[in-house]
């Protein structure tokens, strides 16, 4: 991405008619006052701990003098963790990026988020528009649910097509899957498949005795083991784990991907606002796009294609859940696959 | 930490000591002491007691949580597990670990020192690590074990699955056996041959002797290390994490954790701890009643002596089982992740152009909190061990010697922290100490603290064994002689417990390297652990890399047991061997 293209970027964008002031100047007097805060923390969900550790030293490198404290679990502990500093009375966290969208409706609802528009975020790619209403959290990562699978161990005839072919009894005994009480993208994926097929997909994805990890990321580890030889995965880690030589590769249901958009705030009580914006604004930024694709994730830039093996937005079909169908299905589908699955 | 040292020396004038002379300091030390265990144990304990009767947001009282803890099948389930899981390793390790104990402290088994190297090997590794390499060795499908028994045999059906509730408890049992093997090996090496000699004398065999003479001398040992597996077994999260989901059956670990996901019920999850601290609380009380009937003293100063038993051939089949169970432990899961550790691509299996070095590199180089996380490690775990060590020590010998009143309680307070599962822990200690006035949220010392709580019941198990074992007489004698307390602790209690002293500090030093449980509540962004990096990438499809920070861990650990062995000579963990 050149200075020039970027330009012209935002050349565009003033002429659609959203930014206001010439964005650059805006920037630049937030990277001021940025620097006085020399620091924040970000807690997040969104990626593995060396993807996040790589984001925070693109930031670093974007913007010298200000420092990323990375602090990266699961949605779930991540969340568990900010309740903790609000109860606790600490603003320990500056920028929250969950995968569970449940958690920003309801940190909304108490008034724990700060109000902020991105300059960039009229830049993202177009599902990554207009996200919430209110502008109190912003999309900031997005990655697909396909079905994995082991690229030694199935010829291309035997491969499933979409995702009830799943369900058919030669594969029993042959799937990896997630933990929707763990992994919020998990949690997502199942609350679709409920609401296309009905319950009866899991009850018919249950005889087919399914190996049940915690985190969507698990269902690579059991496909790298040849414990099993298909899973519900996500693209991101399935495509890196094939990068470095393991026999993977994914299939893109012709019912449709689930497209997983992971949003990000600034918290309210934030002791490092203007870092925190800037960090915001990075997260929807060139850089960041970059950064996300080099790691097998999606880009939320339309400037930034993926690397080859993946396919984009527009060439697939992909599904995606309403936040409200989100946040209220996730916690009553989590009690029905416990008593369904155990454990 | 202030001990009973720095408290009662002074500045050393002869008024002073005068002084001494007629003032026991016994009584301050006990209130510090008492201060200190309230600091720790108590005050999180009671809010977290107070959480499970205080309504969410309002503090109102209510039974409501412990309603909504034991109201569903699963959950009272899942409790049910823990228990039988619990007693199942117990039972294990048991096994595992007195006959492997007995033939290194009793007899003239051969390569001892290979056994104890192999069980220091099992006692270092974390549990969740061991757990893994378990997955790849014994998983139903790719698992070693399994496809060498298909190819053997041509079933269809894996040998052995790991995903299942035997499958969990060998896993715990075999990274749990160490602690009742040193308890048991440790009082075996302080029994002197005298009664055994005198039952052979009396015509007893070999068989008899030991079950009727050897072992019921060290029951306090055996029924302590099976306390503390028990215990171990019910508080571990990292391996039912691993393994029970996928066997799909919950224990209270992993029930624990779901009533602190979305939306956290952290009172509840309260409630649902309690009976745990009960059952503590019960096992303790048989324990004591046990030991009470009568008295154990087997050491007397530096006399006695230990012949190891003649087994004859019979040594080379106890052998053999004890290389059996250290080639499950650790030889096997070892190989398994260093094939991993090593390897660009874990699913291609082994091959020269699958070798590499980059996993490490990543770590040490690449990875800013990687390194930094080996470093507050083991950081941490020493600060824990010193805190740790000192004050089990002054309390035990404080209770042991009956020198204040309520004695029990302390001991009790010592114990208590082990049933407590570490997420649980965790909590309380947030919720004590995360907010001001101390503020020590994201600081180091929040963990420094809570490993201290959590492995104090290991620090005064073994001092209070190592003082027990040590006859009163030899004190009192000082203090016939005009010597005071002190003088008594500091010329005659240390110097006799040296060696057993350093053992304890790394009983306590290893565990805290690799604690998972609290660790995973209470670091900050600065204060990452190992063990919490381990178990983020346990769930991130990373297992080459997740091996090699394994293995980064092993090494860094192996290297400061081998220093502590330098210091102490050879007496680490036992008292040298006759044969090696």
């Amino acid at each position: 991405m050149t200075m020039r293209s970027g330009m012209f970027a935002l050349a565009l964008v003033a002429i659609a008619g959203f930014g206001t002031a010439p964005a650059r100047a805006d920037l630049a007097k937030l990277y001021e006052s940025a620097k006085k805060d020399a620091e924040l923390t970000w807690y997040v969900a969104h990626y593995t701990t060396q993807q996040a550790e790589e984001t925070g030293r693109a930031f670093e490198k974007k913007y010298p003098g200000i420092k990323v404290n990375v602090v990266r679990t699961t949605a779930q502990v991540a969340y568990q963790r900010l309740n903790q500093d609000i109860s606790a009375g600490v603003a320990k966290c500056d920028v929250f990026s969950s995968t569970d969208i449940g958690h920003y409706l309801e940190l909304k609802k108490k008034g724990l988020l700060m109000q902020y528009t991105p300059e960039n975020a009229a830049k993202v790619a177009e599902p990554f528009q207009k996200f919430d209403p209110d502008g109190l959290y912003y999309p900031t990562a997005a990655g697909l649910i396909v079905i994995g699978y082991r690229t030694d161990k199935l010829k291309p005839e035997e491969l499933p097509k979409n995702w009830t072919d799943l369900l058919e009894p030669k594969w029993r005994n042959k799937i990896a899957t997630g933990h929707p009480g763990f992994s919020g993208y998990v949690g997502t994926w199942a609350v679709a498949m409920e609401k296309r097929y009905g319950w009866q997909f899991f009850e018919k994805l249950e005889k087919n005795r399914p190996q049940i990890g915690r985190s969507i990321n698990d269902t690579v580890t059991m496909l790298n083991a040849g414990e099993r030889i298909v899973s519900f995965g996500p693209t991101a880690t399935t495509l890196e784990s094939a990068d470095r030589g393991n026999p993977v590769g994914v299939i893109y249901p012709t019912d449709g991907a689930l497209l997983m958009i992971s949003p990000s705030s600034v918290m309210k009580n934030s002791s490092k606002p203007a870092a925190a914006k800037l960090f915001l604004e990075f997260l929807m930024d060139v850089e960041h796009a970059e950064v996300a694709v080099k790691n097998r994730q999606e880009s939320l830039r339309p400037e930034v294609k993926p690397l080859p093996g993946a396919k984009t937005f527009s060439e697939i079909k992909v599904i995606r859940p309403t936040d409200d169908e989100v946040s209220n299905g996730v916690p009553k589908l989590i009690e029905k696959w416990r008593d369904l699955f155990g454990g | 930490m202030a001990d009973s040292g720095t408290l009662a020396a002074g500045p050393g004038r002869p008024s002073w000591a005068t002084r001494l002379r007629h003032f026991d300091p016994t009584i301050l030390v006990w209130l510090l002491l008492a201060a200190v265990l309230v600091f720790l144990v108590v005050n999180p304990l009671l809010r977290l007691v107070l959480t499970s009767f205080a309504e969410k947001d309002t503090g109102v009282f209510t039974l409501a949580n412990y309603a909504a803890a034991y109201g569903r099948p699963r959950y009272v389930q899942a409790l049910w597990n823990s228990v039988l899981l619990g007693a199942a390793v117990s039972v294990l390790c048991l096994v595992l670990a007195v006959p492997l104990a007995w033939g290194v402290s009793r007899t003239d088994m051969p390569g001892k020192g290979l056994v104890r190297l192999l069980v220091l090997g099992t006692f270092i590794t974390p549990p969740y690590l061991g757990a893994i390499g378990w997955i790849l060795l014994a998983g139903p499908n790719a698992g070693w074990i399994n496809r060498i028994w298909r190819g053997l045999t041509g079933a269809e059906d894996p040998l052995f699955d790991i995903y299942s509730f035997p499958g969990l408890t060998l896993i715990i049992a075999l990274y749990s056996f160490p602690y009742l093997f040193i308890f048991v090996s440790a009082a075996l090496d302080l029994v002197s041959s005298e009664m055994e000699d005198a039952a052979s004398i009396l015509g007893a065999g070999k068989s008899h002797t030991t079950f009727r003479i050897t072992l019921p001398l060290v029951l306090p040992a055996i029924l302590g290390g099976l306390i503390i597996t028990f215990l171990e077994a019910i508080a571990l999260f990292g391996s039912p994490a691993l393994i029970a989901l996928p066997a799909r059956f919950n224990v209270v670990t992993t029930q624990l954790w779901q009533f602190f996901s979305h939306p956290a019920r952290v009172e509840v999850a309260a409630a649902f701890a309690m009976p745990l601290l009960l059952v503590t609380i019960a096992l303790f009380w048989v324990q004591q009643r046990i030991i009470r009937r009568r008295g154990f003293v087997a050491l007397t100063g530096k006399g006695g002596e230990r012949r190891p038993m003649q087994l004859g051939r019979w040594r080379w089949l106890l052998f053999a089982y004890a290389l059996l169970v250290l080639t499950l432990a650790v030889i096997l899961p070892y190989l398994i992740l260093g094939q991993a550790a090593f390897a660009k691509a874990w699913g291609r299996g082994f091959s020269f152009d699958n070798l590499t070095l980059g996993n490490f590199h990543f770590l040490l180089f690449q990875h800013a909190t990687a390194r930094q996380s080996v470093v507050n490690s083991f950081l941490y775990a020493g600060a824990t061990a010193c805190i740790a060590i000192s004050l089990a020590l002054a309390i035990a010998y404080i209770v042991q010697r009956r020198l204040v009143p309520f004695g029990g309680v302390l001991s009790f307070l010592c114990m208590a922290p082990f049933v407590i599962p570490g997420i649980v822990l965790a909590i309380g200690f947030y919720a004590a100490y995360a907010p001001p006035p101390l503020s020590l949220y994201g600081t180091a010392w929040i963990l420094i603290l809570a490993f201290t709580t959590r492995f104090l019941p290991i620090a005064f198990a073994n001092a209070s064994a190592s003082i027990r074992s040590i006859n009163p007489e030899m004190e009192d004698a000082v203090r016939i002689l005009g010597g005071s307390r002190l003088t008594a602790v500091t010329r005659v209690v240390v110097p006799l417990l040296k060696s057993g002293l350093v053992g304890a500090w790394l009983l306590v030093f290893i565990p805290a390297t690799r604690e998972l449980s609290a660790a995973i509540f209470l670091y900050g962004p600065d204060t990452r652990t190992m063990a919490v990096m381990l178990f983020d990438l346990s769930e991130e499809g990373n297992f080459e890399r997740l091996a090699a920070l394994g293995w980064l861990l092993l090494a860094a650990t192996i290297a400061i047991v081998a220093v502590g062995y330098r210091i102490v000579g050879r007496d680490f963990m036992l008292r040298r061997g006759g044969s090696d």
